[in-house]
């Protein structure tokens, strides 16, 4: 193993680490901020450290440390399997992780003849292992409800269990559809598959492929996050918090950011499997790399103008109206962040110019497109995510005979005509 | 029973548009998202007090706040003890002591005269049977902090000090 290849395998690593891990905070405080702007209210917008406050993201530290102080509490009624108790939220949150891990944040690098898969775990059998590993989180909440020895926790587990029995095989399916029309089971691959065009003008996006098996897999997709409408395993209105009952402090918020960490992975798979991954569309990574220059001069025009408007927005809205007393530092907080951008803006623009017309580095070159792939990603992520929030509060539950109504009379037999449509296409192309 | 009287309300969701929810779904994201967009667009647009530095403006006259006792036009004590409001309350939360008063004004006032607005419900029947106009709840005073139970009791003091929020400032009744 070559140097390069060490240093960009613990790169990817801890890049997948942190995307998992550092989206938690903000997720929680996406979901609040965007609950109350849909409501028309302000939300967490307080907490600050220093006058920073980032819009309130700094109120899911204060929340992590909260959890973490509370009193570790253990119900007495619970003789045996305590340890079982207490590890069914780290399988829920272990496995959305591991789950992730598989997830492509930019292309093959190529260095010295060398391909190094920018991927946290480099594997090529990215999709089995996610089905595979994302399967069990749901073990972790049906062990949980049932060692809860509870009634509202056990009728949650066994909801959490229906829910798996009508969503796994559409899911399954609709993915079985994607690897046979993109003839892989990688997940590079196949975000590679999607960066050439369709019909001559769309990007040749999974959505667009396959319009029926990618509406099937985001559907199975918020089920098996179980976030609405498909929030059947817990319900403050009939069975409490369901599976989560008993669980007290860091048990409960490992529960808690395991919802997260699986919503995370959930769009990360489908902006993998659908929406492009890392690609910008009818741009692919060999196109940026053969006209470096063009991709870097368009970089420099497109960086200041976001920036601009990034700043415009901020002195807009980082803001309090007339009739408030005290802004509490907002406007002091706005001049720091905006130095601070022009001056990042004002490096990378300088990097870019001495990478495009005076360097002549392949290396630096493929860096800085795989780095621009990683911002392009997390973009679709975040994007992704806030259509999951904006979908929570936007449509009412199912109730859970419902989704299994829905799984098994309405989804299993599209997903099936559907493979079977793809299969036949396919083979019909090929022979 | 006339047949006519009968409104028959239609039933939704038996035809495919409606059995296929997405249409439905992607008209609630059209509001949601038309919400989220502006209230991100222009974040002051969004009609909310920002509570401890912006005070509410829509408090009107008849408001019950918190209570006050009111003053003659020569800045002395209104209230003649005369037990009617603590007679009225519902809750019992008037404490009244009564004492002669020697200047001539009136035979009796009110040596102490406590509330404990723990137990207060703010329903202003105090204010209604008071035939002095010496209590009234035209503070405008809504919020009531303290760090023991009994910062809430109110005493004869601070009730008088406590000024009225619309104008009028002494008491209607008494001269």
């Amino acid at each position: 193993m070559s140097t390069a290849s060490i240093v960009v395998a613990v790169t990817a690593f801890v890049l997948g680490a942190l995307l998992a891990l550092l989206t938690i905070p903000v997720l929680v405080w996406l979901e609040r901020r965007i609950a109350s702007l849909v409501q028309d209210r302000l939300g967490p917008n307080r907490t600050n450290v220093f006058g920073f406050r980032l819009g309130g993201v700094v109120q899911s530290f204060a929340d992590v440390v909260k959890l973490l102080l509370k009193e570790e509490y253990y119900p007495s009624h619970i003789k045996k399997g305590r340890w079982l108790f207490m590890l069914a939220p780290v399988i829920t949150f272990a496995a959305a992780l591991l789950a992730f891990m598989a997830i492509p944040f930019a292309d093959t690098l190529h260095i010295d003849g060398e391909a190094l898969r920018v991927q946290a775990l480099p594997i090529d059998y990215g999709v089995l292992w996610y089905l595979a590993i994302g399967a069990i989180g749901v073990l972790g909440v049906i062990f949980g409800g049932w060692m809860s020895h509870n009634k509202y926790a056990l009728l949650g587990a066994t909801r959490a269990g229906s829910m798996v029995i009508s969503y796994e095989l559409p899911l399954g399916l609709s993915i079985v559809s994607f690897i046979v029309t993109y003839n892989t089971m990688d997940f590079n691959a196949m975000v590679q598959w999607q960066s050439g065009t369709f019909f001559g003008f769309l990007p040749a996006w999974g959505i667009f492929v396959q319009p029926l098996a990618a509406i099937i897999l985001i559907i199975s997709l918020f089920a098996e996050t179980n976030r609405n409408p498909f929030t059947v395993a817990e319900g403050e209105s009939e069975i409490v918090a369901g599976y989560m009952t008993e669980h007290t402090a860091m048990k409960f918020a490992m529960y808690f950011m395991g919802e997260y960490v699986a919503m995370n992975t959930a769009s990360a798979v489908i902006i993998t499997v659908i929406f492009g991954g890392y690609q910008v569309p009818w741009v692919s990574t060999e196109m940026m790399l053969a006209h470096f220059s063009g991709f870097a001069l368009s970089l420099m025009i497109a960086i200041p103008v976001i920036v601009f408007l990034l700043i415009r927005w901020m002195r807009k809205n980082n803001t309090v109206r007339p009739t408030v007393s005290t802004d509490s530092g907002r406007n002091f907080e706005t001049k720091v962040l905006s130095i601070a951008l022009i001056g990042m803006t004002l490096l990378i623009e300088a990097i870019l110019l001495y990478l495009a017309f005076f360097a002549n580095s392949p290396l630096g070159e493929s860096i800085s497109v795989m780095l621009f792939q990683i911002v392009v990603f997390v973009v679709k992520l975040m994007a992704f995510n806030i259509f999951f929030i904006l979908i929570r509060w936007t449509v009412p539950r199912f109730r859970y005979d419902q989704v299994q109504h829905l799984g098994w009379y309405y989804l299993l037999p599209l997903a099936l005509l559907n493979l079977f449509v793809t299969a036949l296409v396919v083979v019909g192309v090929n022979s | 029973m006339n047949q006519n009287n009968i409104t028959v309300i239609p039933r939704h969701g038996d035809n495919f548009k409606d059995k296929l929810f997405l249409p439905a779904i992607y008209d609630g994201v059209k509001v949601t998202f038309k919400h989220l967009f502006e209230n991100v667009t222009d974040i002051n647009a969004v009609d909310t007090l920002e509570y401890p530095e912006e005070q509410p403006t829509d408090i009107t006259s008849r408001y019950r706040g918190l209570h006050r006792l009111t003053h003659r036009p020569d800045d002395s004590i209104a209230c003649v003890a005369c037990f009617m409001c603590a007679t009225a309350c519902p809750s019992d939360c008037i404490f009244i002591e009564a004492t002669e008063r020697d200047d001539d004004k009136d035979e009796k006032m009110p040596k102490s005269f406590f509330i404990d607005t723990l137990e207060c419900v703010f329903c202003g029947y105090c204010v209604e049977a008071c035939p002095c106009d010496a209590i009234r709840m035209d503070t405008g005073i809504f919020s009531l902090t303290g760090n023991s139970r009994e910062d809430f009791v109110m005493d004869k003091e601070q009730l008088l000090s406590h000024k009225g929020a619309f104008g009028e400032e002494v008491s209607c009744a008494r001269d």
